[in-house]
C-alpha cells in the first residue's frame, strides 16, 4: 500500500495532490491519499478517487485553514504508522519540500526528494534524482518501510483512471492544530492570479535580448496568446531588476518542465539550461545563430525577437482559434 | 644701514627663519605620520636621475617651449640663490660681497651671472605670464586658487628680478645708486615673504623637488612599474592599502609636497581626456591638502578640485571611489611628471584599501573575481580547458616533458587571453608556428597554467593575486623553469618584475623581443615575398612601453614596407584602455577611450593597425568595429607568421 | 543571542562534472561554501550586529570542511565546529542526526534551504524534527522581536506570512539578503578563532547512491529559419510534431 499526500489550498486541490497519486501508482495500484484542510476540504475526495486513490483520509479543521507545517506532519505520520504504508509519496512543491523531510524524520525514514523515476526492485525502493545543478543524476536506493518520497513537480502526470469511488474515512487531527508553534498568519498572492512558472504547461521566458523591461510586455502578450502560459526571466534580467525574482528559470531560480519552454532573447547559459532543460518542448527566439540556447532547443528561429514574437503571438492565436 | 635699520634687519630675518623653520619642521614632521619607505637603495641610479631629471630638467623639456621657459627659471633660481645669500649678508655687513671671497675673474663672471640671469628669468617670467593669462592651455585652466597662487609667484618672482636689476644695474647700465637701498630693502622683504610663503604655495616645490627626484622610484631604481609588495601575513598589521593619509607611505606624502600642479598628468590621462573624474593632479594635491588639514597647518592657496568635508579622510572625502576606478594604470601621469611623482602608486594603495578592507569594488569585477578564486581566470571559461588551442598542433606541455624527463628550453606562457579568448587565440597559435618554424624547443603549461593574477593586483585585491601567483611560482618552479616568453605584455610584466617579490625569478621575454632576436640569428624563415605592402601603423601597449621601455622591437619585427606613426607614440602613447583590471569594467562617463585612440589610429590613413598585446587587440578591434571602419587588426606574430614560406 | 549557522562545502556547479563511480571526480574541482548558507550566514551576522550574540559555525564533512568554516568565520562568525566524517554523506536524516548533537542550547540555528551538490532541501525540516524545534524553510525575510520572529517564504503564485516562537530552525533562500564579503583583516582574523573539531555521530544511512549518470544527450534540434517568415512552420511543428498546440 502506498500512501500519497494530496497537498490543498484553502478547500482546493492544488495540481501536485494529482501528481503524488500517479507517483504513487508508479509503486502500487492500493495508493491511499490524505488530504486536510478546512471546512469544505471533504468534498475534493471523489476527485482524488477519479485520478487513482482507492482510499482517502479527509481531515477538516480550522486550523488547516492556512499551510500548517506542524499539525499536518503529526497526522500524516500517525497515519503512516498505523497503516503501514510500504511508502509516502509527497510533490516537491513549496509546501511538500517542508512538509516531507519532517515525516521523514518522524518515521525515521529513508527520504529522497525531487524525484523524476521511481521503481521497485525486489524489497528495494530505487528513485532518480537530479544533481550538481541537473548536471548529474543519481539513482538513489531506498532502504526500510515506509519510504518517503517527493517526485519534481510536473514529472508525474495526472491521470485519470476508470476506477470506483474511493472509500473516504474522516479522521480527527493528531492533538490541536490550533496550537501549532508555526503559524502561517497571511498568504499574499502576488500579481493578481499570476500564474507561477513552475505549474505552467507553457512557459514563455525572456531574457537580455529584449534590451529593457518596458519590451517585456511582448513576452507577456506572447504567453497570454497560448492561453495558460507564465512568463519567465533569465536571471541576468532578474539581476538588472526587471523582473521579480519569483520569475527567474534557472539553477538559483525555478526549475521548470512544461510541456513548452519558448526562449525570446536568451544566450543559453549553462545556468539558465539547468532551469528548463527537461521541458519536453524548446523553441528559441535569438538573434545570435551561435548562441548556445540553439543547442538543446528542439526548434529554433534566428533573428530579430521584435519581429518574430508577435508574429508568432499572432499566430499562435489563429492556430488556437481555428484548432 | 643705520643701526637701526640693521637691527631692524636682523629681527626680520630671524622672524622670517624662525617662521619658516617653524612650517619647516612641522612639514617634516606630518611626513613622519606616514608609513615607512625605505628609499636608500640604488644610491647611483638616483644620483643619475637627480642631475638629468632634476638638473637638467630632461622631463619639463618633453614640452619644449614652456619647458624650456622653465629650465630658465630654474637655473636662473639656482645661480640667483647664490646672489640671494650674498645679499642677506649686506643686512648686516653692508660692505661684504663675494668679491672678498673669489679670485677677480671668478667674480666678474659672478656678476655676470646675476645680470644675465636676472634677465632671463624676467623675460621667461613674462612669456609665463603671458600663457597664463593670454595662451590659457587647458591643463593650467580649473582651480581659482591654483590660478592666484600661480601669478602671486609669478609676480614675486617679477618682483624679484625687477629690483635686483635695479639694484644691480645691467649689462653696462648702472642702476641709479639713491634706489639701491629701496630695492635692497624691498628685494630682501619680497624674498623674505616668498620663502614663508612656500609651505603654503605649490611652490613649495622649489624645496622638496629635488629631493623628491633622488628618492623616487619612477625611473629606475628597483623595477620600474612594480606594484608595493605587500606582506599579508606580517604580525599585527591591520591597515592593509590606504584610506587616509597616515596609511600612504611617507614618499607619497611627499610627493604631495613637490606638486607644481601643472598638469602634464592629467592632460596625459587617458581617463581625464575622455571626459572622466579622474585627474592624477588632483589627487596628489589632495594628499598635500589632506595630510596639511590633518596635521594642523592651513592649507593656503592649496586646493585640489571639487569639494570637501572638513576633517574627513582622503577616500571618500577627498578622493572618490568613482575616480580611482577610472584609472586604467597606464603610467602616462607618471612618465610626465617633471618631479618625478607616483601618483599610481597611491592611487593602487587606495583601491588596496577598498577592496581588501573594505570589500567595495564596482558590482561587475565580482564574477571576475570569484572566476579567478575559482577557474584560476578571470573569464568564466573552464580551467579544463586552457590547453585546448594547441590540439592537433604538436605541442608538448611541461607535464608530458617532464614524464619523459626532458626539459624545453623555452616555456611559452599563454595566458587567459590567448588561452581562451577567441580572437587571441590565433595570436597564440601564430606566435606557436614562427616558433615552431625557428626550430625552438618549447612547451606550454596547459592546465597548469593559471592567470599571472595581474588583474587581481591591479584591481587592488592583493589576496587574490598572491594566492594566484605563489602557486605559479610553485608550478614553475617544481618546473626549474628558467626562461619564459610570452605574447601578452602583462603577463611579461607580472612573471618578469613582479614575481619575484614572492620568490619567482625567471628570464622573462616578450614575443616582439624573441621574434626579433630569432630574426636576428637568422631562424625565422621568411619567404620571398616577405613584406606587408599595406601601410601599417603600430598602437604601443602601455605595459610594453611605459613600464618596460620597450617600443622599437615590435616595429622592427613588423615585416612591412610602411610604417606610420599615430600622434601619440611610444612614450607618449595613448593607452586603449583596458588595462588596470578596466577590462571587466563598464566604462559609464565621458568617451570610450578605446574610441578615442582608435581614431587617432585610423587618422594616420593606415590600412592596418598592429599591437603586441592581446588586451590592445579586443580594444581596438571593438573601436574599429565602433567606427564602421573595414580596417583590420592585427598582432604582430600575425603579420609575421602570414609571411613565413611556405611549408613551415 | 547563541546562534548556530550551519554549513556546508560543496563542488562549485559552475566547473565541469566528470563522473567517477557513486561520485563526482574531484580533480580540478573548486569547492566553495554552499551559496545559500551564506545568506545563512549573512542572517546570522545582521542579527549580531542588531542584538549582540555570538555566532557558532558549524561544518560536517571530512577535513577540508574546516576551510569552510574559514569562510564563515572570515565574514563574522565567532567560532566554528567541525564534525568529522569520511567523506560527504549523502543521507539527509543521518547527517541531521549528527548535527543535532551539537545544536542544543540556541537560541536560533540558521542553514541554507538547500546544498548546490545534493539539491536536497531537507535539512532543516529534518532537523527541526530531530531537534523538537519550530522550523521555517525557504525564507526570503526574516525579522526576530525577542523570543518571536515572524518570515516570509515563497509559494507557488504567492507569498507565506508566518510566525514563530524561538529557539527555531530557518533555513534560508536567495533574496533573503546579500552576503557581505570577506575583507582581509577578516581572513586574517578568521585564522585565530577556535575551532573545534570533533568526531560526527551519524545516524543510521536509510539512502544509498546507487550510481551516479550523466544526463542522456538531448538530439540536436533545429534551426528552422529566420525571422517572421519561420513563424508558420514553427507553428505547424508544434502542432504536427510536439504536439502542444
Amino acid at each position: 500500500m502506498i500512501f500519497a499526500f494530496a497537498e490543498s489550498r484553502g478547500t482546493s486541490l492544488r495540481k501536485a495532490a494529482f501528481e503524488a497519486i500517479s507517483a504513487a501508482r508508479e509503486l502500487g495500484d492500493d495508493v491511499h491519499a490524505l488530504v486536510v484542510g478546512p471546512s469544505g476540504i471533504a468534498a475534493s475526495a471523489q476527485e482524488l478517487g477519479a485520478y487513482g486513490a482507492k482510499k482517502v483520509f479527509v481531515c477538516e479543521h480550522a486550523g488547516f485553514a492556512q499551510y500548517n507545517p506542524e499539525a499536518t506532519a503529526a497526522l500524516l505520520a500517525e497515519r503512516v504508522k498505523v497503516g503501514g504504508y510500504r511508502a509516502v509519496v509527497f510533490v516537491s512543491t513549496a509546501q511538500g519540500r517542508d512538509l516531507a523531510p519532517r515525516v521523514a524524520a518522524k518515521l525515521g525514514a529513508a527520504f529522497a526528494p525531487d524525484v523524476t523515476s521511481v521503481a521497485t526492485s525486489g524489497d528495494e525502493i530505487v528513485v532518480t534524482h537530479p544533481v550538481y545543478s541537473g548536471k548529474a543524476i543519481a539513482a538513489l536506493v531506498l532502504n526500510g518501510a515506509p519510504a518517503v518520497i517527493a517526485a519534481r513537480p510536473s514529472t508525474f502526470q495526472p491521470a485519470r483512471t476508470d476506477g470506483a469511488s474511493p472509500s473516504v474515512e474522516t479522521i480527527a487531527p493528531v492533538g490541536d492544530p490550533s496550537a501549532s508553534r508555526v503559524v502561517v498568519t497571511e498568504l499574499k498572492i502576488g500579481g493578481g492570479g499570476k500564474l507561477d512558472v513552475s505549474e505552467a504547461a507553457i512557459v514563455v521566458s525572456g531574457g537580455r535580448g529584449l534590451k529593457g523591461p518596458e519590451h517585456f510586455n511582448l513576452v507577456e502578450d506572447l504567453a497570454a496568446s497560448f492561453g495558460n502560459a507564465a512568463v519567465g526571466a533569465s536571471r541576468a534580467v532578474v539581476d538588472a531588476g526587471w523582473r521579480p525574482h519569483s520569475d527567474q528559470v534557472g539553477q538559483t531560480g525555478k526549475v521548470v518542465s512544461p510541456d513548452l519552454y519558448v526562449a525570446v532573447g536568451i544566450s543559453g547559459a549553462i545556468q539558465h539550461l539547468a532551469g528548463m532543460r527537461t521541458a519536453k518542448t524548446i523553441v528559441a527566439i535569438n538573434r545570435d545563430k551561435d548562441a548556445p540556447i540553439f543547442k538543446v532547443a528542439d526548434y529554433g528561429i534566428v533573428g530579430d525577437a521584435f519581429e518574430i514574437v508577435p508574429a508568432l503571438a499572432a499566430a499562435v492565436r489563429e492556430a488556437r482559434r481555428s484548432g | 644701514m643705520t643701526p637701526v635699520a640693521e637691527s631692524l634687519y636682523l629681527i626680520l630675518l630671524g622672524l622670517a627663519a624662525g617662521f619658516f623653520f617653524y612650517n619647516a619642521q612641522r612639514l617634516v614632521e606630518y611626513l613622519q605620520l606616514g608609513r615607512p619607505d625605505e628609499r636608500t637603495d640604488h644610491p647611483l641610479v638616483r644620483a643619475r636621475n637627480l642631475i638629468s631629471i632634476g638638473i637638467l630638467q630632461s622631463k619639463i623639456l618633453r614640452d619644449p617651449l614652456a619647458g624650456a621657459m622653465h629650465a630658465l627659471v630654474f637655473w636662473g633660481f639656482i645661480v640667483l640663490t647664490v646672489g640671494s645669500v650674498e645679499i642677506l649678508i649686506q643686512g648686516v655687513a653692508p660692505a661684504f660681497s663675494y668679491a672678498v671671497l673669489l679670485p677677480a675673474w671668478l667674480y666678474s663672471a659672478y656678476v655676470i651671472s646675476q645680470k644675465l640671469f636676472a634677465l632671463f628669468v624676467l623675460g621667461a617670467v613674462a612669456w609665463l605670464f603671458y600663457r597664463r593669462l593670454v595662451i590659457r592651455p587647458k591643463r593650467l585652466q580649473g582651480d581659482k586658487l591654483e590660478q592666484w597662487d600661480a601669478l602671486l609667484i609669478l609676480s614675486m618672482i617679477a618682483a624679484l628680478m625687477i629690483t635686483l636689476i635695479l639694484m644691480n644695474g645691467f649689462g653696462p647700465v648702472a642702476a641709479p645708486v639713491d634706489w639701491h637701498d629701496a630695492m635692497w630693502w624691498t628685494h630682501v622683504l619680497i624674498l623674505l615673504t616668498f620663502l614663508n610663503y612656500l609651505p603654503y604655495s605649490k611652490h613649495l616645490h622649489v624645496i622638496t623637488s629635488l629631493p623628491n627626484v633622488y628618492l623616487s622610484n619612477t625611473s629606475g631604481p628597483g623595477t620600474v612599474g612594480a606594484m608595493r609588495p605587500m606582506d599579508l601575513e606580517a604580525e599585527g598589521v591591520e591597515q592593509f592599502g590606504a584610506s587616509d593619509v597616515k596609511d600612504l607611505p611617507w614618499k607619497n606624502l611627499l610627493d604631495g609636497y613637490s606638486c607644481t600642479e601643472c598638469g602634464r598628468c592629467t592632460a596625459a590621462c587617458p581617463a581625464n581626456l575622455t571626459g572622466k573624474v579622474l585627474s592624477p593632479r588632483k589627487i596628489v594635491i589632495n594628499v598635500r591638502e589632506r595630510l596639511l588639514e590633518y596635521g594642523g597647518m592651513p592649507t593656503g592657496l592649496i586646493h585640489g578640485e571639487g569639494e570637501h568635508a572638513p576633517d574627513a579622510r582622503l577616500l571618500d572625502g577627498y578622493i572618490s571611489e568613482e575616480e580611482l576606478w577610472q584609472c586604467t594604470s597606464c603610467r602616462a601621469c607618471v612618465q610626465e611628471c617633471p618631479v618625478s611623482i607616483d601618483q599610481l602608486d597611491t592611487i593602487m594603495e587606495l583601491r588596496r584599501n577598498l577592496v581588501l578592507m573594505e570589500s567595495r569594488f564596482p558590482a561587475e569585477v565580482q564574477p571576475a573575481f570569484q572566476s579567478l578564486e575559482r577557474n584560476g581566470t578571470p573569464w568564466a571559461f573552464n580551467a579544463a580547458d586552457r590547453g585546448q588551442w594547441a590540439e592537433g598542433l604538436a605541442i608538448h606541455t611541461m607535464a608530458e616533458l617532464s614524464a619523459q624527463g626532458r626539459r624545453p628550453e623555452v616555456l611559452f606562457w599563454v595566458g587567459c587571453a590567448g588561452s581562451f579568448d577567441a580572437r587571441a587565440k590565433k595570436i597564440t597559435v601564430a606566435f606557436a608556428r614562427i616558433m615552431q618554424a625557428a626550430g625552438i624547443d618549447f612547451a606550454i603549461l596547459g592546465q597548469e597554467e593559471k592567470c599571472n593574477g595581474d588583474p587581481a593586483r591591479r584591481m587592488g585585491n592583493e589576496y587574490l593575486y598572491q594566492m594566484l601567483a605563489k602557486e605559479n611560482i610553485g608550478t614553475l618552479n617544481a618546473y626549474g623553469v628558467q626562461t619564459v616568453v610570452t605574447i601578452c605584455p602583462h603577463c611579461f610584466h607580472q612573471l618578469g618584475n613582479e614575481y619575484p617579490q614572492l620568490g619567482g625569478h625567471y628570464e622573462v621575454i616578450h614575443h616582439s623581443q624573441y621574434i626579433e632576436r630569432l630574426m636576428a640569428e637568422g631562424r625565422v624563415p621568411l619567404s620571398d615575398d616577405n613584406r606587408d605592402e599595406r601601410t601599417f601603423t603600430y598602437h604601443d601597449s602601455c605595459y610594453l612601453g611605459r613600464y618596460n621601455n620597450i617600443y622599437d622591437a615590435p616595429r622592427r619585427v613588423l615585416p612591412v614596407v610602411n610604417l606610420v606613426e599615430p600622434t601619440r607614440n611610444k612614450s607618449r602613447g595613448l593607452c586603449c584602455g583596458a588595462g588596470g583590471g578596466r577590462m571587466w569594467m563598464e566604462e559609464t562617463q565621458g568617451k570610450r577611450i578605446n574610441i578615442e585612440r582608435t581614431q587617432e589610429l585610423l587618422a594616420t590613413g593606415a590600412e592596418a593597425i598592429a599591437t603586441a598585446c592581446p588586451f590592445c587587440m579586443t580594444m581596438i578591434s571593438d573601436g574599429v568595429k565602433a567606427n564602421e571602419s573595414p580596417v583590420p587588426v592585427y598582432d604582430i606574430a600575425e603579420v609575421v607568421a602570414s609571411r613565413l614560406s611556405a611549408g613551415v | 543571542m547563541k546562534i548556530a549557522v550551519c554549513i556546508k562545502r560543496v563542488p562549485d556547479t559552475e566547473t565541469r562534472i566528470k563522473v567517477a563511480g557513486t561520485k563526482i571526480d574531484e580533480t580540478g574541482v573548486k569547492f566553495i561554501a554552499n551559496p545559500y548558507d551564506e545568506f545563512a550566514v549573512e542572517a546570522a551576522l545582521q542579527l549580531k550586529q542588531k542584538s549582540g550574540g555570538e555566532i557558532v559555525a558549524i561544518s560536517l564533512g571530512p577535513d577540508s570542511a574546516q576551510e569552510t568554516i574559514r569562510t564563515a568565520l572570515a565574514m563574522g562568525a565567532d567560532r566554528g565546529v567541525h564534525l568529522k566524517t569520511d567523506g560527504q554523506p549523502y543521507d539527509t536524516l543521518s547527517v541531521a542526526q549528527a548535527l543535532a548533537v551539537e545544536l542544543k542550547g540556541y537560541d536560533l540555528i540558521l542553514l541554507g534551504k538547500m546544498a548546490i551538490d545534493d539539491y536536497n532541501h531537507a535539512m532543516a525540516p529534518a532537523l527541526a524534527e530531530i531537534l523538537g524545534l519550530p522550523c521555517v524553510s525557504a525564507v526570503t525575510a526574516l525579522t526576530i522581536d525577542g523570543a518571536k520572529g515572524t518570515a516570509e517564504r515563497e509559494v507557488e503564485g504567492g507569498t507565506e506570512v508566518l510566525s514563530f516562537p524561538l529557539p527555531a530552525v530557518i533555513s534560508t533562500d536567495k533574496g533573503l539578503n546579500k552576503p557581505r564579503l570577506p575583507t582581509l583583516p577578516g581572513i586574517m582574523a578568521a585564522k585565530k578563532k577556535p575551532m573545534e573539531s570533533k568526531p560526527a555521530a551519524l545516524g543510521a544511512a536509510r539512502v544509498t547512491v546507487r550510481s551516479l549518470a550523466l544526463p542522456p544527450e538531448r538530439p540536436a534540434g533545429r534551426i528552422i529559419g529566420e525571422g517572421a517568415a519561420a513563424v508558420p512552420e514553427l507553428i505547424r511543428l508544434l502542432q504536427t510534431e510536439a504536439k502542444v498546440l
